[in-house]
């Protein structure tokens, strides 16, 4: 029988706060990914998915977000079933949607940096909307950057317009509804009492 | 109205005592990483065919079928399926190239087969075994972290889930799904991150009040005589994998 013999190393208070909103937040993402709208300009329905890279960003702060959205790799990629339609498995992660997923935790780091100007967290009140949308706009390119790539290297048959076609057009009108989504969630009280 | 598609068939964990389940998770993940490695450097018909006995060796020892596996995978077909065509089709003559649609089916075909091993693995690992994978891998504080936040994922993600439908709910019958798309948006998502807040403020509580270690008890992982056919297997792939670099 193995014994651990040395003492225990304890989980600062602090820390502890940031794990479990970092780990709930990643859950909620992958929650996220289960909701779906119809989308009014493409028949290919919406998820959540990207709002929750969005609010995670300007939620956790560039440190936590990206490290949030990590988790939500590394779970996901253990098996739990957070990726789109209720996906799972490291399969996800070199598979087609392999650029989007890896843009995630990069994103959120990018659009955190952008709002909170660094990795000290400011109060959201003193984000102007301009800096708010500005942030989503870049980490939207990131990730469909990515993505794009992705596929691009995923189906080397594909020429770079290809897999814009396939991998951003659909999608990409959407994701402003999602940028307005989420500064109406920022501007709420509900969230700011929170 | 803000569908919550619940899938009919969550795939997931199956408790079993298959060749799979009873094999060291660190093997398996490094069988994996291996057979993905092979795919790509071998996407050819020849090599897509061994590999696909492979795949439906890895899912036949996780105890399921091809087809349980693959539906749990079905968000993936629109892409798989569409990507020969838009490789294939062309803005003037000859319109179709049959040649590029094919070598794009290959390469479709391939993520269908790493998407099957990755299934095999998921059906077979408890969250427990995984996460003390990732601890007994990833050194230090980091892969405690990891540890911790992969558990705490899986043990809040159908919590979440739920929140978010009982949010949809009520929007509905508050007769909310007249709004446009962004409101309705707003109003579920704002409700998931209230009760995702609140989750986390009460956990940090509970994980303060219970001492939190970074060092718990874990479950005995060791390599066994049975896991070394595994390990032979991924060593195997990552050769078949490089050696196609080396020649070139």
């Amino acid at each position: 029988m193995e014994t651990q013999t040395e003492s225990v190393d304890l989980v600062g208070d602090e820390a502890a706060a940031n794990l479990a909103r970092a780990a709930l937040f990643a859950a909620l993402v992958g929650a996220f990914a289960y909701v779906s709208f119809p989308n009014p300009v493409s028949p290919a329905p919406v998820t959540l998915q990207v709002l929750g890279v969005f609010l995670a960003g300007i939620m956790l702060g560039p440190v936590w977000g990206g490290v949030s959205l990590v988790l939500y790799l590394v779970a996901g990629a253990l098996g739990a079933p957070v990726f789109a339609g209720g996906g799972a498995g490291f399969g996800a992660l070199v598979g087609s949607t392999a650029g989007y997923l890896w843009s995630y935790p990069l994103a959120a780091a990018l659009i955190g940096a952008v709002v909170h100007r660094g990795p000290a967290l400011r109060d959201l009140d003193d984000v102007g909307l301009p800096t708010l949308v500005g942030a989503m706009a870049a980490g939207t390119v990131l990730i469909y950057a990515l993505g794009v790539v992705g596929l691009y290297y995923v189906i080397p048959e594909f020429t770079l317009a290809e897999a814009f076609l396939q991998g951003a057009v659909v999608f990409l009108p959407a994701e402003g509804i999602k940028v307005a989504a989420a500064v109406g969630i920022v501007r709420s009280e509900a969230v700011a009492a929170a | 109205m803000g569908e919550l598609r619940l899938p009919l068939l969550m795939f997931a964990f199956v408790p079993g005592d298959s060749l799979a389940h009873r094999l060291d998770p660190r093997g398996k993940l490094l069988v994996q990483i291996a057979f993905a490695a092979a795919a790509y450097a071998h996407t050819t018909p020849r090599g897509l065919a061994v590999l696909s006995l492979l795949a439906v060796g890895c899912v036949r020892a996780a105890g399921g079928s091809v087809r349980e596996v693959a539906w749990g995978y079905r968000w993936a077909a629109p892409f798989l399926l569409t990507a020969p065509l838009i490789a294939g089709a062309t803005l003037g003559a000859p319109w179709f190239e049959l040649d590029r649609a094919f070598r794009a089916g290959l390469a479709s075909y391939r993520v269908l087969l790493i998407l099957l091993v990755a299934g095999a693995y998921v059906r077979s690992t408890p969250v427990r075994d995984s996460r003390a994978a990732v601890q007994r891998t990833v050194p230090g504080k980091t892969g405690q972290f990891l540890g911790i936040g992969v558990g705490l994922v899986f043990r809040f993600l159908p919590l979440l889930r739920r929140d978010l439908v009982a949010a949809r709910e009520g929007m509905r019958a508050r007769g909310g799904g007249a709004l446009p798309v962004r409101d309705r948006m707003r109003i579920v998502a704002t409700a998931g991150l209230r009760r995702a807040f609140a989750r986390a403020d009460r956990l940090a509580l509970a994980l303060n009040a219970r001492c939190l270690a970074w060092n718990p008890t874990l479950p005995r992982l060791c390599f066994r005589r049975r896991d070394l056919p595994v390990v032979a297997l991924a060593a195997a792939l990552l050769v078949a994998a490089v050696v196609p670099f080396l020649r070139a």
